[in-house]
């Protein structure tokens, strides 16, 4: 039987399931979010570890900024054994400390750095790819469907670039909405929000039209090259994007 | 007749396209109290058809023009449509594009109409506007209108981000032939301003040129050389390289077919060398080979033609020497670095830390190893596998090209 511990879902709660494991000595075959449905083989394992939120700050100040952050992307991503790989670069944190990410030849270090690298490029390229739509009541509004879990990031980023204007972002894949109110952002899942999404403001398709029009215009026909557009803008972004919808 | 906002905007940014330069990185303006603000890292918003990324609104502010370069589409001879912006609608666009997420900043060059000064405070008309008046904090670059007024350019340098002056041919020759109106003192005294009072406040993403390939007749020596001697003389950010491209039929013009891109991509590539690489201008080109071999980067030519100072031991070699082997990066480097104070790296281990392998196996052992048998380790080899090794990529993303 494989033993499955089980955790609540959040970042919090999966450091709490670790770092109770580590210090209990016990190791697991894998740690999943309540939301797993085990397999006949699975042996699932529920701990209700009282939830402490001081353990973010404490690792902040041990391990330092970057470990943390480095932590948190990878817990962001869609990776298969995301929280298993967690388990283990936790595990040699506790014992390199701040120099962990330097022991690449460690494969938690080596494939975590991997899964990290991939959310925070993914997140970059989300803050360039990201489209908003002007509604009636002024408000932006953007959707997206990003590979990763990188709103949190993604919002982040533009509390301080659109901070005098009312925006939603929504995952339309996972179902969260990101809701920011000219100070903080929420993010909520789609069926707590109140508001409905209104219609398009009278000015958006007539500026969205001026930037299809840059956007064709700019492109050099001389040097015109589709593998070099494609690699640095895949397919899978064009659906959001308001110029580029029309190419699919 | 009145132009529309949507002629205007196709005139003006279809003739500001050949500017090569269109990163938004190197500043930090923070929102106070307005909209947006910059990102260190600069960001790319979408990517043209050419594959170039989209991070600026990139336009003229008229392509109106009393100067008559040879290679310039705006040439005050070609007889084309010819528009204007008020201020005002340059400020509407790039803030609707920006709020919108669009881009991360606006790119404002101009053709020269009336004169420079004329035109140069036009520039700081609009730029003003957006600043003061919608408190715009994203990324500006502007475009420095040679031989105006030293004031204005004081001025203009405070509004914006990044300041440029394109020097366009790398020789005096070359600009007396193609740009009669030209003269590369005006541009080499703007540099020599900006470097002067370049500061957190005055230009804070420092300047960059753009030097146009294949219109004339320079080698990449001197190209390379005019590039290094500006990066060391006015500290510039950034020098782009520009294939020419045949817009104007002109016999002063060299007729191409295709505009020089793999010749405009090697340039890139030793210029990269140069910012990042300590590498130097004599290394890599001489007057007995003064272009770059189209087959093989600079880097790898580089190391080809000095074989002797090869293979380097991973586990021991200095940082610069690490540097010196094709297939490792800056990035891979600093991450070698640190870790073979911990341990001892072998092969596998290379592959981790972003090493191109399939390139850097030739030119390193890993504690005594070489990859192969130590006998291979020869010219001809290694030359022969690289060569082909890059003629089958080239073959491979034709056929993926294909299939899209
Ligand atoms: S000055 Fe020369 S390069 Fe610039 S717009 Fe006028 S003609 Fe073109």
């Amino acid at each position: 039987m494989n033993n499955i511990y089980i955790y609540d879902g959040d970042f919090i709660s999966l450091l709490n399931t670790i770092i109770y494991l580590i210090k209990k000595n016990r190791k697991p075959d894998n740690i999943k979010s309540f939301e797993y449905t085990p397999t006949l083989l699975d042996n699932t394992i529920n701990l209700s570890i009282p939830r402490n939120e001081k353990i973010i700050e404490k690792i902040r100040r041990q391990f330092g900024k970057y470990v943390l952050r480095i932590l948190y992307c990878i817990f962001l991503s869609e990776e298969e054994n995301k929280e298993l790989i967690l388990f283990y670069l936790f595990k040699n944190t506790l014992k390199y400390q701040n120099q962990v990410l330097y022991y690449r030849n460690l494969r938690c270090v080596s494939e975590g750095m991997r899964i990290a690298n991939y959310v925070i490029h993914e997140s970059h390229k989300m803050k360039g790819f990201l489209r908003f739509k002007e509604l009636e009541n002024h408000i932006l509004y953007a959707e997206m469907e990003p590979t990763n879990n990188v709103l949190f990031l993604v919002s982040s980023h533009f509390q301080k670039r659109l901070k005098n204007e009312y925006w939603m972002i929504k995952d339309t894949k996972r179902r969260i909405i990101s809701i920011y109110d000219k100070k903080n952002f929420y993010i909520v899942a789609e069926e707590e929000l109140k508001s409905r999404i209104t219609k398009e403001s009278k000015d958006e398709k007539k500026i969205e039209e001026l930037w299809k029009l840059f956007y064709k215009t700019i492109g050099i026909t001389e040097r015109k090259n589709d593998r070099c557009r494609m690699n640095f803008m895949p397919k899978k972004y064009w659906k959001f994007m308001t110029e580029m919808r029309d190419e699919l | 007749m009145k132009m529309d906002l949507q002629e205007k905007l196709k005139i003006l940014a279809d003739s500001a396209k050949y500017d090569a330069s269109c990163s938004s990185s190197g500043s930090n303006r923070k929102n106070k109290e307005g909209i947006g603000n910059v990102a260190t890292s600069g960001i790319c918003h979408s990517f043209a058809s050419d594959g170039r990324c989209i991070s600026l609104l990139k336009i003229l502010f008229t392509n109106c023009c009393i100067f008559d370069c040879k290679y310039c589409l705006n040439r005050k001879s070609n007889n084309i449509k010819r528009a204007i912006f008020t201020p005002e609608e340059v400020c509407t666009i790039t803030l609707n594009f920006y709020r919108r997420n669009y881009i991360e900043g606006l790119f404002l060059s101009s053709g020269i109409i009336k004169s420079p000064d004329y035109t140069m405070e036009l520039l700081i008309k609009t730029i003003t506007l957006l600043r003061k008046k919608y408190h715009f904090n994203g990324y500006i670059h502007a475009k420095a209108i040679p031989g105006a007024n030293q004031k204005l350019l004081h001025i203009l340098g405070f509004l914006v981000d990044r300041l440029s002056a394109n020097i366009e041919l790398p020789t005096e020759n070359g600009l007396k032939l193609l740009a009669p109106n030209k003269n590369s003192r005006n541009v080499a005294s703007i540099m020599e301003y900006v470097k002067q009072n370049q500061n957190k406040k005055y230009v804070p993403a420092g300047q960059s040129t753009q030097v146009i390939i294949g219109a004339t007749k320079e080698s990449d020596l001197e190209i390379m050389k005019k590039s290094e001697d500006m990066y060391q003389n006015y500290h510039l950010k950034r020098v782009f390289y520009s294939a020419y491209i045949p817009i104007n039929k002109d016999n002063l013009l060299p007729t191409l077919e295709h505009p020089p891109l793999v010749r405009e991509n090697r340039l890139y590539q030793a210029d990269w060398l140069l910012r990042f690489y300590k590498f130097k201008v004599k290394d890599l080109l001489d007057s007995k080979n003064p272009n770059f071999n189209i087959l093989v980067d600079p880097k790898t030519d580089w190391a080809l033609r000095h074989l002797k100072e090869f293979p380097k031991e991973i586990n021991t070699c200095s940082y610069y020497d690490l540097l010196k082997i094709p297939g490792i990066g800056v990035k891979s480097a600093k991450r070698i670095f640190a870790s073979r104070k911990k341990i001892t790296l072998h092969f596998e281990d290379l592959k981790k830390m972003g090493v191109v392998l399939k390139r850097a196996k030739y030119f390193i052992l890993c504690s005594g190893k070489y990859f192969t048998k130590r006998e291979w380790f020869k010219k001809e080899f290694i030359e022969k596998n690289i060569i082909l090794e890059e003629h089958l990529l080239k073959k491979k993303n034709y056929e993926q090209l294909r299939l899209f």
